[in-house]
């Protein structure tokens, strides 16, 4: 039979709203069961249950559901008196319009023709609400929708479009990034451009055609490229929208279960959640669903203790649950957090030892201890329930996220608490960064994690034997350098009028001093390789517009507590100066296996700045560096009184006799070439010319 | 047209010329020796200072030149940077570093992108671009029964190169960085 296309959309549209009303009931009438809420959030809670529940009386109504109109219009009943006088709802009540509130939407939205009946939903509530009506003989309605293919995915995308498969938007985020490439392209094409055209100037003779052709090519090239630039940001924007969906959907429902697992249990607790309205990968969502119900559910039913126990240890009676979501970079960090009693590693060791994890004479720390529970099979509880006890679950939890390429972490202190801390990548999340620079590099720090932007000023600063403190807004905070943070200059005072950063993670805040103030950008920060994914500084690293890419910073790194510069006191310091990356790692190989304090820089004009503010024992310089090469350092260094004792060890790849005898007129002690730095000899020429002016 | 080309006068030859074409026409005539047909191995050949270095050539997925790579405070000391190869993020390492530095005759220039076959690609920085070769693979195999780390010497004429087991070289799960 056909149907008629307008009436199907307008019950596709009843369906979504219904549905979406329901999710709002839910989460009312879970708030309305606190004791704790304040009579102004009551009231508009109690607000937009009646509100919700006319809606859909209305519109259930209009669409011919009259058993759903019914339906509501009684759940309006219980609720109008209870609003008028801003009661909490007590549990049995909350239980049995939770349930209608669920069947509702069973009704609603499946097509199967056997659905859960009315009449018992009907004397529930008449016997939980006395007045209100009871159960009456009805004329059964078919199901509502059953012409309507209603399913639960996508029922948005199906209304106003296409169904998008996972492999279409992997394919678009593959396409985005080789137009990423093909703009780097064009700017490199453009730069090539403008060197011929800057060598065609220096010509000879008639070139002002040839300038004029270069010129618009140049132009065209730009163009191009700031045009692809818009693109990419667009195609990004679009695919996120498709593929991303807000944390909320995931989180909400777990309100419920907590609820309903604390009623079966004889429990309380209060599940907050903070960071909901982040957008995430729907594949990640998907995934991660199975994962938090399995944590929340075992933090209530192992973690939480019963009320009269945590009023005995001096507790809330009403256990928390606190589900924290960050993005730091590209990488999801979820914490799921209770009060309750913690691991019992007495426990978990008799457990181990029990099931030959462990023998009786084997110590494991408390935080070994604790990554038993992830062992398959592995469980403390003596009896098995429902809910939790067979031991399947956090080897499971763990399985999920590994598939996900994440991780999990447990941290437990008995009778305060269990936290899991879960990280998951989320490539399709763009995090705002602020990018500073620092020596000669360019850093991104989260721009979450910034509270504010100011400059150095003498009398804020307060210098004590070991750190440096900046007043700032009546506090005192840490300052620190951000080149001495991350290892590229010794620690100095920094200069009046230096931009500084206060960044706060994880409840610390400390002052930053950068060297520069880029600007901010809304980047995609992406895990770093293998081999350095496990350095603490970073959450990972960015593509620039100029396709270099740059590393973004953990906000907590730098607000860790440090040592302040305590080896650096003890070890004969280097610096070592070469234009090229790899002789300047080669060297600090060599000098770091000697037990040298290694600072690095690409020029002669740096290292002069790093001799300014500090100290070193010596210096190691490469011959040939753009600009101020290494004979004219040493020159610079032996005119400057300060610095005229200063060891200076020149290197070459250009062993010439001429070479070495101009390095050594320059003023340099020791002159090599690079195939002399076999390990021990530039290491014992930097221990013999330290020690010679040591002596001297 | 013919007739122009017969009547090009041929340019005298002197003794020593004549003789040796004489001998190379001798060598092509002669019936080639009985060849064995031996499994060889293709490998990429490279200086590090002094010495000869090798990789299986099919580890090597590029050559790019050693730019835009952007520096990693606080990795350890062999690691140069990242950099982009691809859509991807690729560590550049220092191979003289990882080896144990026995020294260098100019600043590497080139990266070359190797995938060890146990994980994700890796950029190794060299001082030339390495020329294809190859070796008897039973030399290989034979090095390598004798060896555990992540270089292998295998003869080439009178001299012996250094051939890299790149999974060795770069799994830090074995620990094993540098030394044969």
């Amino acid at each position: 039979m056909d149907r008629d296309p307008t009436s199907d959309a307008l019950i596709q549209a009843y369906i979504n709203e219904a549905r979406q009303i329901c999710q709002q009931l839910t989460r009312d009438v879970l708030e309305l069961e606190q004791p704790a809420l304040d009579d102004k959030l009551r009231g508009k809670r109690y607000e937009e249950l009646a509100r919700g529940l006319h809606t859909l009386k209305g519109n259930s109504d209009t669409f011919g559901f009259h058993d759903l109109a019914e339906l509501a219009h009684r759940l309006e009943d219980i609720v109008l008196p209870l609003r008028n006088e801003l009661r909490v709802i007590p549990a049995e009540l909350a239980d049995v319009l939770l349930r209608a509130i669920d069947v509702f939407t069973t009704r609603v939205t499946s097509s199967n023709a056997a659905l859960p009946s009315l009449d018992g939903l009907y004397e529930e509530l008449a016997r939980v609400v006395p007045s209100a009506k009871p159960a009456m003989p009805r004329v059964t309605v078919p199901p509502p929708f059953a012409a309507v293919e209603s399913e639960e995915v996508d029922l948005e995308i199906e209304q106003d479009g296409w169904r998008v498969g996972t492999r279409h938007v992997v394919s678009l985020m593959a396409d985005i990034e080789r137009l990423r490439e093909i703009r780097l392209r064009l700017d490199e094409q453009r730069r090539n451009v403008a060197r011929v055209l800057r060598a065609v100037v220096k010509l000879p003779g008639d070139t002002d055609d040839a300038r004029l052709v270069l010129a618009a090519l140049s132009h065209g090239l730009a163009t191009d490229a700031a045009e692809t630039g818009e693109l990419i940001e667009s195609f990004e924007h679009q695919v996120k929208a498709i593929a991303t969906l807000p944390l909320a959907t995931i989180l909400d429902p777990l309100r419920r279960a907590v609820r309903d697992l604390c009623r079966t249990l004889g429990k309380e607790a209060r599940l907050s959640v903070v960071g909901a309205e982040m957008s995430l990968d729907r594949r990640i969502l998907d995934a991660l669903k199975g994962p938090l119900v399995h944590l929340v559910r075992n933090a209530v039913d192992h973690g939480l203790e019963p009320p009269d126990e945590r009023i005995r240890r001096g507790k809330h009676r009403e256990g928390s649950i606190v589900i924290r979501a960050e993005q730091h970079g590209n990488m999801l960090l979820l914490e799921i957090e209770d009060d309750g009693n913690g691991l019992d590693d007495d426990k978990i060791r008799a457990q181990a030892i029990a099931q030959g994890i462990l023998t009786e004479d084997e110590e494991l720390s408390s935080r070994d201890l604790q990554q038993l529970v992830f062992r398959p099979g592995f469980s403390t509880r003596n009896e098995v329930s429902e809910i939790s006890g067979r031991g399947i679950g956090l080897d499971v939890v763990r399985a999920k996220l590994q598939a996900l390429a994440g991780t999990i972490e447990i941290h437990s202190t008995p009778r305060q608490g269990t936290r899991f801390v879960l990280t998951v990548p989320a490539d399709l999340g763009s995090t705002a960064v602020l990018v500073v620079s620092c020596d000669d590099h360019q850093l991104g720090i989260p721009m979450l994690s910034i509270e504010t932007l100011r400059t150095v000023q003498p009398n804020d600063l307060r210098t004590g034997r070991s750190t440096v403190r900046l007043e700032h807004n009546g506090q005192l905070l840490v300052l620190y350098d951000l080149g001495a943070v991350m290892g590229l200059r010794p620690a100095a005072v920094p200069a009046t009028g230096k931009p500084v950063l206060i960044v706060a993670a994880r409840g610390r805040r400390v002052a930053l001093c950068i060297d520069e103030l880029i600007g901010d950008r809304d980047l995609v920060v992406r895990p770093l390789p293998l081999e350095i994914k496990d350095l603490p500084a970073y959450i990972g690293a960015a593509t620039l517009a100029q396709g270099e890419l740059l590393l973004v910073l953990s906000p907590e790194f730098l607000t860790q507590t440090r040592a302040t510069e305590a080896p650096a006191l003890t070890a004969k310091r280097v610096l070592v100066v070469d234009d090229s990356l790899t002789a300047r790692a080669l060297h600090r190989t060599i000098l770091e296996s000697g037990a040298y304090a290694v600072d690095t820089v690409g020029s002669a004009r740096q290292a002069l700045e790093h001799l300014r503010h500090a100290w070193y024992d010596a210096v190691v310089a490469d011959v040939r560096m753009a600009g101020m090469d290494g004979y004219d350092l040493v020159a610079e260094l032996r005119a400057r009184n300060e610095l005229r004792e200063l060891p200076v060890i020149l290197v070459s790849a250009h062993d010439t006799d001429a070479d070495r005898v101009r390095g050594l007129a320059a003023g340099a002690d020791v002159f090599l070439s690079k195939k002399e730095c076999i390990s021990g000899r530039l290491l014992s020429e930097v221990g013999a010319v330290i020690a010679r002016k040591e002596r001297a | 047209m013919t007739r122009g080309i017969r009547s090009r006068a041929r340019p005298e030859l002197d003794e020593r010329t004549r003789e040796l074409l004489e001998r190379r026409a001798e060598r092509l005539r002669a019936v080639p020796p009985t060849v064995v047909d031996e499994e060889v191995a293709w490998i990429a050949e490279f200086p590090v200072g002094d010495e000869r270095y090798a990789l299986p050539l099919a580890a090597l997925r590029a050559v790019v030149p050693l730019r835009r790579v952007t520096p990693v405070p606080l990795s350890k000391p062999h690691v140069i940077g990242i950099l982009r190869f691809q859509g991807r993020i690729v560590t550049a390492v220092s191979l003289a570093s990882l080896l144990g530095v026995k020294g260098w005759s100019q600043d590497p220039a080139v990266l070359l992108v190797v995938d060890p076959g146990w994980g994700p690609l890796t950029a190794l920085d060299c001082e030339q671009i390495p020329k294809p070769t190859t070796v008897p693979a039973s030399v290989i195999e034979q090095a390598r029964a004798h060896a555990s780390g992540p270089i292998i010497e295998i003869p080439a004429g009178t001299e012996m190169i250094h051939y890299l087991e790149l999974g060795r070289l770069l799994d830090r799960r074995t620990g094993a960085r540098g030394g044969s």
